[in-house]
């Protein structure tokens, strides 16, 4: 279709839409009749979902802060939150699964603002500009081969982002034998940490790996927390953050069983500290059977 | 006097009368009811007033709901269990907001779907496809929000990846978190702040939206389908 002016486009609209108009049928009640049919299908959908989510919890639980269990639809509620709770695997609710999957595409901490920052902004922009953007006056489809294209993709990578981000593996990966290992990957910590030898995969948090802390920085981190790393001397005792602290310095950046550069800063604490602390700290894999 | 009353149709249309006179509401009415709209318009075109059905269910059950929560994180848990529980037909109310809530981004994406493969955003209807995109976004912002209210292990954590999330973005992503969080962590100010734009901020600037959205409609009219026959003949181009 050629570039028309912006009267002849003005001009040209309102004669064919005064035409549709003047040959159309009122509002009321043809309109009005399909909408209210689809607007009450839809009031049955959310509630038949309702019911059925309902019809599957079990029994309220005894316990004051317990999770209340569901079917299909999930649970009524899931327990209390607490702040300190040992091996959660976070997720967000099924409409930011493609944005969780986009993250953990992009997940070293150089391309992480890729996925988390640059993509949605670009994506945003897009959206808002969209009517902008596209310029052809067309509306038949056969005559919007780019629009045409760009509406079969997007929903297919949104819908295949949301596939792979709703069963995306929890946080907790292989744990390996050494103390402190199981309370680091059942712990919060792989919530947000990357480190090899625990088997995390967290992303909001620096990679371990790669940061390589020593055991005065991790105890002072874990103890005090700094920007996005929450303060954990509430949570643990002294011996347990000094077994965290031994385990982050001694297996950070190491290679299979050789520890990292810096295992020497927590030789004095590590793994002496974590025999104190006991349980899940002196423990192996096998007792950190987490979520 | 006379006790000679109007017949009762007469009666009823006082009231009518006296609301058209002082502000034209009845005869806006009417011309939104009957004003035409193009023969062949099609069954995708009922998306967007299912939009506001769930508007209007999102809003009247959150209004229930506010009547028994709590924004504080040592009771909004029980508050939530206390509806879900206890409180006569609770768990119906919070389950058609919760459910209510997954339904609205499914349409939104179908509402969408269908204004782009109708091309309804070209001229002269631009600015129903950009408040649409806002209305978009801020319902997004609305399940972020409120994800957080349960307080139950699922909400915290996810809140705690979201916000951090927001904080790896360069020079305001860390400002931007603190201020959503209101401090380094998630606490009862955190909560009352998710809270406050859960419902108050982002419902009435949704509110706000959907009237302009709708203004736009009505003004400029539904398009007729791409496919549409509905050519006058005094000439294409
Ligand atoms: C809510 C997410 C989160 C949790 C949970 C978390 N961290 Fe962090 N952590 C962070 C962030 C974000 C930083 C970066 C802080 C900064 O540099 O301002 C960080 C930094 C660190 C660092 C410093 C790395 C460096 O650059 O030297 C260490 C060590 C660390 N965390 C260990 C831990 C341990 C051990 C745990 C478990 C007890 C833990 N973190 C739990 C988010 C988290
Ligand atoms: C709560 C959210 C929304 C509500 C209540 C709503 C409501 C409506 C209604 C009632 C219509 C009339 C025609 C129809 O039903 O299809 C409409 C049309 C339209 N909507 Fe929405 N809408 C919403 C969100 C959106 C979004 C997210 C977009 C796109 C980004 C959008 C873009 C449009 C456009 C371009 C039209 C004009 C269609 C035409 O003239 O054929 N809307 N909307």
């Amino acid at each position: 279709m050629p570039r028309l002016t912006t009267r002849e486009r003005r001009e040209r609209y309102e004669r064919e839409y005064s035409f549709q108009k003047r040959h159309g049928k009122p509002f009321f009640p043809n309109a009005v009749f399909h909408d209210t049919i689809v607007s009450l299908v839809v009031v049955a959908l959310i509630m038949g979902m309702t019911i059925l989510w309902h019809a599957q919890f079990g029994g309220v639980p005894g316990e004051g802060t317990a999770e209340r269990i569901g079917g299909l639809l999930g649970p009524a509620y899931e327990a209390k939150a607490d702040p300190g709770v040992l091996g959660y695997d976070p997720r967000p609710d099924w409409y930011f699964f493609f944005l969780f999957e986009l993250l953990r595409i992009f997940k070293t901490p150089e391309l992480l603002i890729v996925g988390s920052i640059i993509i949605p902004t670009i994506w945003m922009v897009l959206l808002i500009g969209w009517p902008f953007i596209d310029r052809n006056p067309d509306r038949r489809l056969s005559r919007r081969p780019i629009a045409l294209a760009l509406g079969v993709t997007v929903p297919i990578v949104l819908l295949a982002l949301t596939f792979y981000g709703s069963k995306a593996p929890g946080a907790a990966g292989a744990v390996s034998n050494e103390p402190g290992a199981a309370a680091f990957a059942a712990g919060s910590c792989s919530t947000c940490h990357t480190l090899a030898n625990a088997g995390t995969a967290g992303n909001v948090g620096p990679v371990l790996d790669q940061a390589m802390p020593d055991y005065a920085r991790v105890l002072d981190l874990v103890t005090n927390g700094q920007g996005g790393m929450p303060a954990f001397k509430a949570t643990y005792s002294e011996d347990e953050i000094k077994c965290l602290a031994g385990y982050v310095a001694t297996w950070a950046g190491a290679t299979g069983t050789t520890p990292g550069p810096n295992a020497a800063s927590a030789k004095d604490v590590y793994p002496a500290a974590c025999a104190k602390a006991g349980g899940l700290f002196a423990g192996t894999a096998a007792s950190a059977a987490g979520p | 006097m006379s006790t000679l009353l109007p017949p009762p149709a007469e009666i009823a249309k006082i009231p009518v009368d006296w609301v058209e006179e002082r502000s034209g509401l009845i005869s806006f009415g009417k011309f939104m009811l009957f004003r035409n709209v193009p023969k062949d318009i099609s069954w995708l075109q009922t998306l967007g007033s299912a939009l506001i059905t769930v508007f209007i269910l999102q809003a009247t059950t959150g209004i229930v709901l506010a009547m028994y929560y709590q924004p504080d994180p040592d009771t909004a848990w029980n508050t939530i269990k206390f509806i879900t529980d206890d409180a006569t037909l609770g768990w119906l109310v919070r389950g058609m907001h919760k459910w209510g809530s997954s339904v609205m981004v499914v349409l939104l994406f179908l509402h969408m779907g269908r204004t782009f493969l109708f091309g309804a955003y070209k001229y002269p209807r631009e600015m129903t496809w950009i408040t649409g995109a806002i209305i978009f976004i801020l319902v997004m912002g609305m399940s972020f929000t409120g994800y957080l209210l349960v307080f139950d292990e699922r909400a915290y954590w996810a809140t705690v990846v979201g916000v951090n999330i927001n904080g790896t973005a360069p020079i305001l992503g860390p400002t931007l978190s603190y201020i959503l969080m209101v401090g380094p962590e998630i606490s009862t100010h955190t909560l009352s702040r998710f809270y406050a734009l859960h419902m108050l901020v982002l419902p009435s600037a949704i509110g706000g939206l959907i009237a302009l959205h709708l203004w736009l409609v009505i003004r400029l009219g539904v398009t007729s389908p791409p496919w549409s026959r509905m050519q006058s003949n005094e000439g294409d181009v």
